[in-house]
């Protein structure tokens, strides 16, 4: 009976909303863009934080990532001239890590061969990883077609190869892709897996050693080394570049994840020692991992602090209304009282009328919010997700700013002196 | 016992130098079943009188007990419970909520009582009808005549069975006409038992009651009773 007597309040205060639409849509407006605000921030956030971890986690959080680096400083670069540039990591630095480093569980080098693929007479820049079977796993380079690269592949030194439907479209090969001979630079390599296709962005990219120019192949690491060599030539504007990179990039998969940053740091003192001149870069995702969500956290709390004011704003909007409305409505409130109403009766229906309005509003702000997700996602593709608890907390603010800007307006109805309220005109 | 008693009342507003007595030692008894008739220019305290009657006002001093319960010293909470069974108050402004329905307006006290809403329903269709309101249950306020706003307020102030009804001035913002209609209404009330208390400075309205009390100067002046107007005939 208590409940009902409250739904039925509810219900006044909608009526006596639409009694002054303007002015209530107006205020539950100011709450609604409070609401909004707090689902689009937190829809960003949240958005952001789940691409960077999905990132983060497709490089797998017990991984070290080694690339080599082209040192800045010896690029005194003069045109027409050609020589050889030796950086990077060595065979050297791959048996010293996976000899003196006991919390790695696995310590795989990749060659990489930047290449030309041909199909006829097309041509596609091309990406030549040598790498180990392993590496596949790792790094989660799953086939959807065919099969992955095997250790047998190494010891025979196969010429097979893996690589990304994007490719073939590319060079414009519809047949059956499994079985078909590429040629990359002057070696034919078949293919007999294909992987998913996949978009990366930023540090997956650089971590899996990618770009959006050229296509990747992986191949038994072997294979790569032995018909490739290391020095490989660049033509690019009438200078050639030639450079000898032993291994573009070393992996380490470390036994447990506590070991990881201890392993990092005994790593990264394995290098110092024989890279004086820093031509390389490490990439450890699960400390990127902590940074990001840091800062994240301090992302969320300064997002938070905004909304809050945005609704606190909203909230004295209300207020201000509910003070209109209740010098506006004392000849109401005196009736009331001589018929019998007690003081918290007042309190009560006022209260309901504010919680009403912010109600209303959160609900408005709700669908402003999901217009404003939506909005961004299609507009700016950011990856935006409106998470459950945002809306509750939303909600539930707006209904706790509605109880707090109702208070003062209602005590101030219910102090009101009954005789007085009846004679005010 | 009488319906209502009241002992020396005193109604002081301020204190000291700019204290303003409104009441002085106000002394009145009211029967069941009378309709009594209190008279007084504007400033005789006669407003502030009523609103102590009507439990909306508690006096300064003196006691006021209504059928034997001493009301003067209760708290805000209990006058509004006697305000609500006890009192029903018909105003000269009539004192509707304009965003009500005829019906709703009428179920105010009900809902303050606590019923549930269908016994509610049922207990404001049936006092409007008695004031030949009942085609009118779901228009608001604006959209009806003077006279039919003090019906609806009348029916308001019947649907508790209250056992005072307090009428100020009812007819004071009516036509002639339409206030003959409201006071036969009254005297019909008054003819099925209510105890009716009228403020009015207007004699044709006064003539109509057995009792005529006259304040002024916050002093009870006179208390008369007379032979009712139809009576005489």
């Amino acid at each position: 009976m208590i409940g009902g007597k409250y739904a039925e309040m509810f219900a006044l205060g909608l009526r006596n909303m639409r009694g002054y639409k303007l002015r209530s849509f107006l205020s539950m407006l100011g709450i609604g863009i409070g609401v909004a605000s707090v689902i689009a921030m937190f829809a960003t956030a949240e958005g952001a934080e789940r691409e960077i971890l999905a990132q983060i986690g497709r490089l797998g959080v017990r991984n070290i990532i080694i690339n080599s680096v082209k040192p800045a400083e010896q690029r005194q670069d003069s045109a027409g001239t050609s020589w050889v540039l030796r950086f990077g990591l060595t065979f050297r630095d791959h048996r010293q890590i996976a000899a003196t480093v006991s919390t790695a569980s696995q310590v795989l080098p990749v060659h990489t061969n930047s290449d030309v693929v041909w199909e006829g007479s097309r041509r596609v820049d091309g990406k030549l990883h040598g790498v180990q079977p392993q590496h596949m796993r790792l790094l989660k380079l799953d086939v959807t077609a065919g099969r992955s690269l095997t250790e047998m592949d190494n010891l025979l030194f196969a010429r097979v190869c893996v690589v990304r439907p994007g490719l073939l479209r590319e060079l414009g090969w519809f047949g059956e892709p499994l079985g078909h001979r590429l040629m990359v630079g002057e070696q034919y390599y078949e293919i007999v897996g294909l992987l998913a296709e996949e978009e990366f962005t930023g540090l997956t990219q650089k971590a899996l050693n990618v770009d959006s120019r050229s296509f990747e192949i992986y191949a038994p690491y072997e294979t790569v080394l032995k018909r490739h060599g290391t020095t490989s030539i660049i033509r690019k504007s009438g200078a050639m570049e030639a450079t000898d990179v032993q291994l573009h990039q070393i992996l380490v998969e470390v036994d447990e994840q506590d070991n990881v940053l201890a392993t990092a740091r005994m790593i990264q003192q394995i290098l110092e020692k024989f890279h004086p001149e820093r031509d390389y870069e490490m990439i450890v995702p699960l400390e990127l991992l902590a940074q990001r969500q840091k800062a994240q956290q301090v992302f969320s709390y300064a997002l938070l602090a905004i909304a809050l004011v945005s609704l606190m704003v909203g909230g004295i909007g209300i207020m201000n209304i509910m003070l209109a409305t209740i010098t506006e409505r004392t000849r109401e409130i005196g009736i009331r009282r001589a018929l019998g109403a007690k003081k918290r009766h007042i309190v009560a229906q006022f209260l309901t009328e504010t919680v009403t309005m912010t109600a209303v509003g959160g609900c408005l702000g709700l669908m402003l919010g999901f217009l404003a997700d939506w909005l961004l996602r299609t507009s700016t593709g950011w990856s935006t997700v409106v998470s459950g608890e945002a809306v509750i907390l939303s909600m539930g603010i707006s209904c706790l700013v509605g109880i707090l800007a109702g208070l003062w307006p209602a005590g101030k109805a219910a102090r009101m002196d009954p005789i007085a309220a009846l004679r005010y005109e | 016992m009488a319906l209502l008693e009241l002992d020396g009342i005193n109604k002081v507003y301020g204190e000291g130098e700019v204290a303003l007595h409104v009441l002085r030692d106000v002394d009145l008894a009211i029967e069941e079943r009378e309709l009594v008739a209190l008279i007084g220019a504007s400033g005789s305290g006669k407003s502030t009188l009523m609103n102590i009657l009507g439990c909306l006002d508690r006096p300064s001093s003196g006691t006021y007990r209504l059928r034997g319960e001493d009301v003067s010293r209760l708290s805000d909470d209990r006058l509004s419970e006697i305000r609500n069974r006890e009192i029903g108050f018909v105003f000269q402004s009539f004192m509707l909520v304009p965003q009500l329905t005829v019906l709703e307006n009428v179920e105010v006290p009900l809902f303050y009582r606590g019923l549930p809403r269908p016994k509610r329903h049922a207990m404001a269709r049936e006092v409007l009808g008695l004031v030949g309101l009942a085609a009118r249950i779901g228009h608001k306020p604006p959209q009806l005549s003077g006279g039919e706003r003090q019906r609806v307020a009348i029916a308001r102030a019947l649907v508790n069975d209250p056992l005072l009804l307090l009428a100020d001035e009812p007819t004071g913002n009516l036509d002639s006409r339409t206030g003959e209609e409201i006071l036969r209404l009254f005297d019909g009330l008054h003819a099925e038992g209510h105890t009716i208390l009228m403020v009015t400075h207007d004699t044709r309205v006064a003539d109509r009651a057995q009792r005529r009390v006259t304040i002024r100067d916050g002093r009870i002046i006179e208390d008369t009773a007379v032979e009712p107007a139809g009576g005489k005939a």
